[in-house]
């Protein structure tokens, strides 16, 4: 039945525009039924040095907690080690791009800001000029959209920043990696860890014009080629088996493949 | 030259303007959106700004409309308050309309469709009726537009049932291209439950057409615009009708109103009154014309209809909003990966659940009350792009590791990808009827941008709807199954989405017919009561068939528009 929680998460993304790639539909029966099992804790990483970057929205400690946040949500070798040999969201360069994104409107001079990259390609697989990194001007009724949303945004994490930080006693940076994934899921923090994990998203497997998918990690790490034109695929690409390729189910595999099968 | 005004640049609005600058019309097309093409009115390939790029298309609403700006407001009933502002089920915005996310498949609708009444007889609490026209009369435009925008298939694969129902003369202007892996898997699947698959009828070109690239599966397909423009769609006609050097394009420009005069017999349109937003704030203006062509789609062109107070005899001007009752199955192969990323989305269909005779099909409707059931086509094999995928797995996690539901386990599940590379999604196109309840009109409090009153939206499915999917969901998971799924799950769209409709499929509120005391607009799209208003895109359907909407719009407005600006 229709209910204002889930029609509210359907809305955050424009997902009539995508009907054919969004397929994964939860039944609000099975939620109720499902239970939550406990993850293993992974043991403290060392931690590595703060970023150096010099951002436009964050302050430093602001960047620090966006850096330690995101890096427990897509955590790399140096925040688990159970990702020995995957980059995660501190190496894409997460925080950076979350900062370009907020800042995109702050102070325009020029009429393109970075957030509609350019097309149709950027030769990645080619070769040639990279024409998404020419970014494309906004018109006007687009820049008012965008400044609203940013808006909402920059104060969603000014605030969130500083739940994060309270929870933790004064410097969420301070805290434990497993202190910090707890304070993560508390429910003052819940609407601001859904929304870090949302760019987390963005910034690991979105194109790297962007200012995240730094070297293409995110995507290197799941075996995807990314944008591919102007070549595109062969026949034999589209068409052929690439052969067995059992997956791993184990683990949390295991687990959602049991949960979508009882759906 | 009398002169003409089109209200979008469409599936419905770029043939309208093609056919009135045939006929000698001077033209201003305006459309809400941006420009997203260069050279579309010269000689050579048309250029674009689109790309492989799913943080502008999937998160930024590169397409538009951006819902910050331009929201609509959902209720699931007339008695319930609205319960979403924002999105709902949004065409995209900009020039080309519709035609430049879609991934193109362009079935026709069957005979019983048009004659939907007659020949199945009336459904409780369903506005039934037949069109004013059958399927033989429009059967040569759907053959002019396949012909016209580019369309690939292969007559010798079309099966029987659909040959009966939607007969063709004609072979496809072009051949299938590439068969993606992961829709011929499902495909095998839906043959061994007794279906009949074949490669899905699509305006994309597998060779060079029209002066456009053939495609070349860069697989950035189903809700993105084309890199290559190799499905260039509306753009087309818009190009043909440009050439003519009679139309002017006017994109970023929102038509607010139609502007009216006189009354009763003597009611017509002087023109119109638009809105455009500049730097320094919104600018209005007017453009005068003999002729008003509302292309807006469905659901916007209702709104300009409502915002300027069009007579309705009949009542039913915003009734009978139809979206399609979608079913999407998901099947995980957890064996293989099905690189479903790769190829034009989608590239087999089959269309035996639009078949009320379909085996058992019958017997479940009469056990539920109803005198038949239909679903529709079956889009068999689409893909789910990357960010959508971890965006899966974040909402899995919070019912599955509900302690933490990050870290290491959600970038084990994107190396895995059990919900992108190993899966083959497979939507069922149900068929949505006319209920005079399911209605647009404008929302009393939300405005957009520009001041004016939204769109509000009143729909959710009725018994017949339900009913039908709760047929075929149990058929979807057994031909996922016997594709050599290992995991397969299929729900109605609706339960993911929280009610609101989905889908991209907009059709209904400005229903044709002969008779002004029960439809909106003449057999031909003139609005009753109005003679020099006419309406071009989906809003005119009678019914919603069983089948993506596209091919239809287009020749429906071909064959509207042609007669109306030859008469």
């Amino acid at each position: 039945m229709p209910s204002g929680g889930s029609a509210a998460a359907a809305g955050s993304q424009p997902g009539s525009l995508r009907r054919r790639t969004v397929i994964t539909a939860i039944p609000t029966a099975a939620i109720l039924g499902a239970s939550g099992c406990t993850a293993s804790a992974p043991s403290p990483a060392p931690r590595p040095a703060p970023p150096q970057t010099v951002y436009r929205f964050f302050t430093s400690h602001q960047a620090a907690v966006v850096e330690d946040a995101t890096a427990r949500i897509a955590p790399g070798p140096a925040d688990d080690p159970a990702e020995a040999g995957h980059p995660g969201a501190r190496e894409a360069g997460v925080t950076g791009y979350i900062d370009t994104m907020l800042a995109a409107l702050d102070g325009l001079t020029g009429p393109a800001p970075k957030i509609f990259a350019g097309g149709p390609w950027s030769n990645r697989h080619a070769s040639g000029p990279d024409l998404m990194a020419r970014f494309i001007a906004l018109d006007a009724v687009t820049i008012i959209a965008w400044r609203k949303r940013l808006q909402g945004w920059q104060r969603q994490y000014k605030n969130g920043i500083a739940t994060l930080d309270r929870l933790a006693g004064g410097d969420f940076t301070t805290a434990a990696p497993d202190d910090q994934d707890k304070i993560l899921v508390r429910q003052e923090a819940s609407a601001f860890t859904s929304l870090l994990f949302e760019h987390t998203v963005e910034g690991l497997y979105a194109n790297p014009e962007y200012g995240g998918n730094r070297g293409l990690v995110g995507w290197t790490d799941i075996g995807f080629p990314g944008d591919i034109q102007p070549q595109g695929y062969t026949q034999s690409e589209v068409e052929r088996s690439g052969g067995p390729d059992p997956v791993a189910d184990t683990g949390i595999v295991a687990d959602v493949l049991k949960f979508l099968g009882a759906l | 030259m009398s002169k003409a005004v089109v209200i979008g640049s469409g599936a419905g609005g770029s043939v309208a303007a093609m056919e009135l600058a045939n006929a000698g019309w001077e033209v201003v097309v305006f459309e809400k959106g941006p420009n997203r093409f260069s050279n579309i009115d010269g000689e050579g390939p048309i250029g674009t700004t689109f790309s492989n790029d799913d943080l502008k298309m999937g998160e930024r609403y590169f397409a538009g409309p951006d819902p910050e700006v331009f929201p609509r407001t959902w209720r699931p009933t007339a008695t319930a308050p609205v319960q979403y502002t924002g999105s709902v089920n949004d065409l995209p915005q900009l020039v080309g309309g519709g035609t430049m996310h879609w991934d193109a498949k362009v079935p026709r609708f069957w005979d019983i469709d048009f004659q939907q009444l007659s020949a199945l007889g009336p459904v409780p609490d369903a506005d039934m009726a037949d069109w004013p026209f059958e399927y033989s009369d429009i059967a040569p435009y759907y053959d002019e537009v396949e012909e016209l925008i580019g369309v690939q298939g292969d007559l010798g694969a079309v099966p029987d049932i659909v040959l009966r129902h939607a007969p063709r003369g004609r072979q496809f202007p072009m051949p299938p291209g590439p068969q993606q892996r992961a829709s011929v898997a499902v495909a095998a699947g839906a043959t061994a439950i007794g279906m009949h698959p074949y490669p899905f009828p699509m305006a994309i070109n597998s060779r060079a057409y029209n002066g456009q690239a053939a495609c070349n599966d860069c697989g950035f397909c189903s809700g993105y615009g084309c890199p290559v423009v190799a499905r260039p769609s509306a753009l087309i006609p818009l190009r043909l009708a440009l050439r003519t050097g009679r139309v002017t394009l006017v994109p970023e420009t929102m038509v607010a109103r139609v502007r009216l005069t006189g009354s009763g017999a003597a009611a017509r349109a002087t023109g119109v009154s638009w809105v455009r937003m500049t730097s320094r704030g919104p600018v209005t203006g007017a453009e005068d014309a003999d002729l008003v062509v509302l292309a807006a789609s469905g659901i916007e062109t209702v709104r300009l209809a409502l915002l300027s107070s069009f007579p309705d005899a009949s009542g039913k001007l915003g009734r009978r909003l139809m979206m399609h009752a979608f079913v999407d199955g998901t099947a995980v192969f957890t064996d293989e990966r099905m690189h479903a990323y790769r190829g034009r989305s989608t590239t087999q269909c089959a269309e035996d659940a639009a078949d009320p005779d379909f085996p058992g099909a019958r017997a479940y409707a009469k056990a539920n009350g109803l005198p038949y059931i239909r679903g529709g086509i079956m889009e068999l094999g689409g893909s789910q792009s990357v960010i959508s995928e971890a965006q899966a797995y974040q909402t899995l996690l919070g019912f599955t590791r509900s302690a933490k539901p990050f870290g290491t386990d959600f970038k084990q599940l994107m190396r895995s990808s059990i919900l992108r590379d190993r899966l083959a999604g497979c939507s069922l196109v149900g068929e949505d009827l006319p209920y005079l309840d399911h209605t647009v009109t404008l929302d009393p409090t939300v405005k957009d941008v520009f001041g004016v009153p939204v769109a509000r939206i009143t729909w959710s499915y009725g018994k017949y709807e339900q009913t039908a999917q709760q047929f075929w969901i149990p058929h979807l998971k057994t031909m996922m199954k016997r594709a050599g799924a290992a995991v397969a799950f299929a729900v109605p769209d609706t339960i993911n989405s929280g009610g609101l409709p989905t889908g991209s499929h907009i059709m209904g509120g400005m229903m044709m017919g002969a008779d002004p005391a029960t439809s909106v607009t003449d057999g031909y799209g003139r609005v009753h009561g109005l003679d020099n208003v006419w309406v071009a895109d989906g809003s005119v359907f009678v019914t919603s068939g069983a089948h993506n909407p596209t091919n239809t719009i287009m020749a429906v407005a071909l064959r509207n528009t042609r007669h109306l600006a030859g008469g």
